[in-house]
């Protein structure tokens, strides 16, 4: 992170709108692409993002190290999203992907963009916010890792069974298109 | 090559994402090479890629989103004005907060301070002295005690000022408020004088009268803020210190101890001031000694008195005066000055006779003054040289008493038949070996007679004479008490002899008649001439020795006769006057109540006994109250009594219920009201509704 960038931040931080509204236009994409993550849903996530700037505002004071203000706004979009998905569906995703049968033959009817969703839906929300990031905006692993609070590496191997899950749920419709 | 077949998906995601290191993506190509597994898997797993490229694409953010979110970000917080947020922004810094926070304490304090009641001023004075003594310090040998040292430095000044006093100066310009009172006066009352010689005298008047006022508004404050100026501890050997200590000691010998201390003493270069002794009435010596020793030599001094005997306590007290001698030399020194000033104004601008003499008196003041102070400080400076130590000695078993004395009191109680008599005759007893320190006789408005007579008997008569009084009378009670008394002290004193002292004999009078009687027996005899049984009954109680003590005669309206005597006796007669009353009659319903005092030793036969007996005869006629008319009176009376109670228990009644019913009624009553005023009303809407 370049100096000009850490300014930003800290002026943000102390209450600079000009320097938020940066922050804002430089971020929201990724907060985006998080809170699509967690929802699956455009109308939704926007919504998640706009209220993360707001309340990111009013409680900036509790940023203590400013250099970690987008780490910071994450970690908010992704509260906030989780909220309102669980709000919207009060029982959870499950989480528990390793025991759950691959249903394979079974959507081979649907089109291929639903069965992407649904397979994506399966995923477990962490997974599905790396995938996002990774496909919105194509950031680098680094970056997603910064912004995801992950430790260094983590995400190759939670992309790589992300990836590999997928493959195995939409299998019939690859090999159709292969 | 089996690890990177483990890792298939974390390379193939890695390498489609372009994550791989060059070593990396080589490694992993070789193995897609050799695995076909692995080589579908990177197949589909670049189809997956793409796939997801494109779905996702589509639901990306789109281009405006950035602006998008900014314009509604600036609609849902809108911009506050500078000055607010300048304040919100502020306090959310931490160093502002913990500043608030204190300021709130602050503040806090001071609102209880004000509530309180303690003064704000006070701080503003120790502050003004502070900053004085900061003021004073800077000045060469203000060393020591600080408040001290400003102290006389403002009664230099004070000097100063009187030395320059025939200068026509204002005095509010000079620091005059500093000095204190005594000096300031002076100095007024000397201009007072110097200015009546001078031809300026009524601009020196209004000074004269201003200047007494300003140092007594200022100087008590002084005063009082002294003991809060700061103090600084300096070493004791600057200071003026009066030790003093005093020791008690248990020794074997008084005069070997006395001794002994005189030799400490001129050990450690002091000396015996006083020696004081008293001889105690077992002939054991207890004094005191007063020893002064250098003050350097006191602890050592006291440490070789341990030695002496049993050390029973020691007290160590430490004056300091340091500040007192510093103020008096000050004092004195301002004192000589003034003299000096004094003798100046003598020798030159004397003219008047008048002014001469008051300057004279002056002079005489100030050197008396001078005297007295240089005395003071004298005395301090004695005191200081020496220490003062007050041994206190007593000879061991101090309390080993001399001898003792045997107190004997006796009391002696005494029922006689004439109090007067048996009074007399002990009053006759008296000689100068039976003195009577006291004889009061008492009669009382009833008639009884009581007597008090205190003795004192000598020793050896004593017996003889308390046996003497005892066979005046019949004696109640009589009372020994023997105290021995130690003197001079209360130790067994094994060797001390004992004496009998002077008998003290009190004794007390009274009629035999208030004494209780031993035995009580009522009785009831029936008998058809009471009159003359009672007669009889009297003549029978003479003959054996007692006395009648009340009697009476009634009849009722039956025609039955009662007659009641209670009498006295000697218990020795008491059986023969019982045998004797079983002539007069039927006697029934004796009843004997004995008190028995197994704790006294009396004179069982002489003793009273109490007889009282109720003579009675049946009644001879019918009773008015029986019969016919009687029964029948009665009867009707019940009935109209029965009438009369059931009567009241009504009324009663109605009064608990009248209330009530009046209440409910007046309830119903209006209800019935409204009921009808509601029905004519909706009978009225009908018709009006009729009619359209």
């Amino acid at each position: 992170m370049d100096s000009s960038e850490q300014a930003i931040f800290r002026a943000a931080v102390q209450g600079d709108r000009e320097a938020f509204e940066m922050v804002i236009r430089s971020v929201s994409r990724n907060l985006f692409a998080i809170a699509y993550g967690v929802l699956q849903n455009r109308e939704e996530a926007e919504d998640v993002v706009q209220d993360t700037f707001v309340k990111a505002w009013k409680s900036r004071w509790r940023v203590r190290d400013s250099a970690k203000l987008p780490a910071w706004l994450a970690t908010i979009a992704r509260h906030r999203a989780r909220d309102l998905a669980r709000k919207k569906r009060p029982e959870p995703l499950s989480e528990n992907f390793e025991s759950q049968e691959v249903v394979e033959n079974a959507s081979q009817t649907a089109d291929l963009d639903g069965e992407v969703r649904s397979a994506l839906a399966q995923l477990p929300e962490l997974h599905r916010v790396a995938l996002t990031l990774r496909y919105f905006e194509d950031l680098d692993y680094g970056t997603i890792e910064q912004t995801l609070g992950l430790t260094n590496g983590a995400l190759r191997g939670i992309l790589g069974r992300a990836l590999g899950l997928m493959r195995k749920r939409l299998k019939p419709a690859l090999a159709s298109i292969g | 090559m089996a690890t990177t077949h483990e890792q298939i998906d974390e390379l193939l995601a890695a390498d489609l994402h372009d994550e791989l290191t060059a070593a990396e993506r080589d490694e992993f190509h070789a193995h897609l090479v050799e695995c076909a597994e692995c080589r579908q898997a990177f197949q589909e797993g670049k189809n997956m890629n793409r796939i997801l490229n494109e779905t996702m694409a589509e639901k990306k953010a789109d281009a405006g989103f950035e602006t998008r979110m900014v314009s509604q970000f600036r609609d849902r917080v809108p911009k506050r004005s500078g000055l607010i947020s300048l304040i919100t922004d502020l306090m959310r810094v931490r160093a502002v907060q913990v500043t608030a926070v204190a300021a709130i304490l602050l503040a806090l304090a001071q609102m209880g301070k004000m509530i309180t009641g303690e003064s704000a001023t006070q701080k503003q004075r120790s502050e003004y002295i502070s900053n004085t003594v900061e003021a004073e310090t800077d000045k060469p040998g203000a060393t020591r005690d600080l408040g001290v040292l400003a102290k006389t430095d403002g009664r230099s000044k004070g000097a100063d000022l009187v030395s320059q006093a025939p200068a026509p100066a204002p005095p509010q310009d000079k620091p005059q408020t500093e000095t204190s009172l005594p000096v300031t006066v002076y100095s007024a009352d000397v201009l007072s004088r110097q200015t009546s010689t001078a031809p300026k005298t009524k601009k020196m008047q209004a000074k004269d009268e201003k200047a007494p006022t300003s140092p007594a508004e200022t100087s008590p404050e002084f005063v009082e803020e002294r003991p809060t100026s700061p103090s600084a501890v300096g070493p004791t050997a600057n200071r003026k210190l009066i030790r003093n200590a005093t020791a008690e000691l248990e020794v074997a010998s008084f005069d070997e101890s006395i001794q002994k201390i005189t030799a400490f003493a001129t050990e450690e270069k002091g000396y015996v001031a006083t020696t004081s002794s008293e001889k105690q009435a077992n002939g054991k010596l207890r004094g005191e000694i007063v020893v002064k020793v250098l003050p350097d030599n006191l602890d050592r001094f006291l440490g070789k008195l341990r030695g002496i005997g049993d050390l029973k306590n020691q007290a160590l007290t430490t004056e300091d005066v340091t500040k007192a001698y510093f103020d008096t030399e000050s004092r004195l020194k301002n004192a000589r000055l003034m003299e000096q000033r004094l003798i100046e104004i003598l020798k030159t601008k004397s003219k008047d006779v008048a002014d001469l003499l008051e300057v004279e008196k002056e002079l005489g003041r100030v050197r008396e003054q001078i005297e007295t102070m240089q005395g003071e400080l004298k005395f301090m400076d004695s005191q200081v040289a020496f220490a003062t130590v007050t041994i206190t000695l007593a000879e061991k078993n101090m309390n080993l008493p001399a001898a003792f004395l045997l107190k004997e009191k006796a009391q002696l109680s005494l029922y006689a038949t004439e109090v007067e008599k048996t009074y007399n005759e002990i009053k006759a007893l008296a000689s100068p070996k039976v003195q009577i320190t006291n004889a009061q006789i008492d009669r009382d408005n009833t008639g009884r007679v009581s007597a008090r007579l205190s003795l004192l008997l000598a020793p050896d008569e004593s017996e003889g004479v308390i046996a003497k009084i005892k066979g005046m009378a019949r004696v109640e009670n009589f009372q020994v008490t023997t105290e021995r008394v130690s003197q001079g002290g209360d130790g067994l004193g094994e060797n001390a002899k004992t004496e009998r002292d002077k008998v003290e004999l009190n004794i007390t009078l009274s009629r035999d008649e208030q004494e209780t009687a031993l035995q009580q027996t009522t009785l009831r005899i029936e008998t058809s001439q009471v009159s003359e049984k009672t007669k009889q009954l009297r003549a029978i109680a003479e003959q054996q020795g007692g006395r009648i003590r009340s009697s009476s005669f009634s009849r009722d309206p039956n025609g039955r006769e009662y007659s009641t005597v209670s009498l006295r006796v000697p218990m020795k007669n008491y059986s023969a006057l019982m045998q004797a009353l079983n002539g007069l009659g039927k006697v029934e319903n004796v009843s004997v109540r004995r008190d028995d005092r197994p704790d006294s030793q009396i004179d069982e036969a002489n003793a009273p006994a109490d007889v009282s007996m109720t003579i009675y005869s049946q009644g001879n006629f019918i009773s008015a109250d029986t019969g016919m008319w009687a029964t029948l009176r009665r009867t009707i009376g019940q009935g109209a009594a029965a009438l009369m109670w059931s009567a009241r228990m009504i009324g009663v009644a109605v009064a608990f219920l009248a209330p009530w019913a009046l209440i409910l009624g007046a309830v119903g009553w209006v209800a019935r009201r409204v009921a009808r005023a509601r029905a004519a009303r909706k009978q009225a809407a009908e018709q009006e509704a009729g009619r359209r």
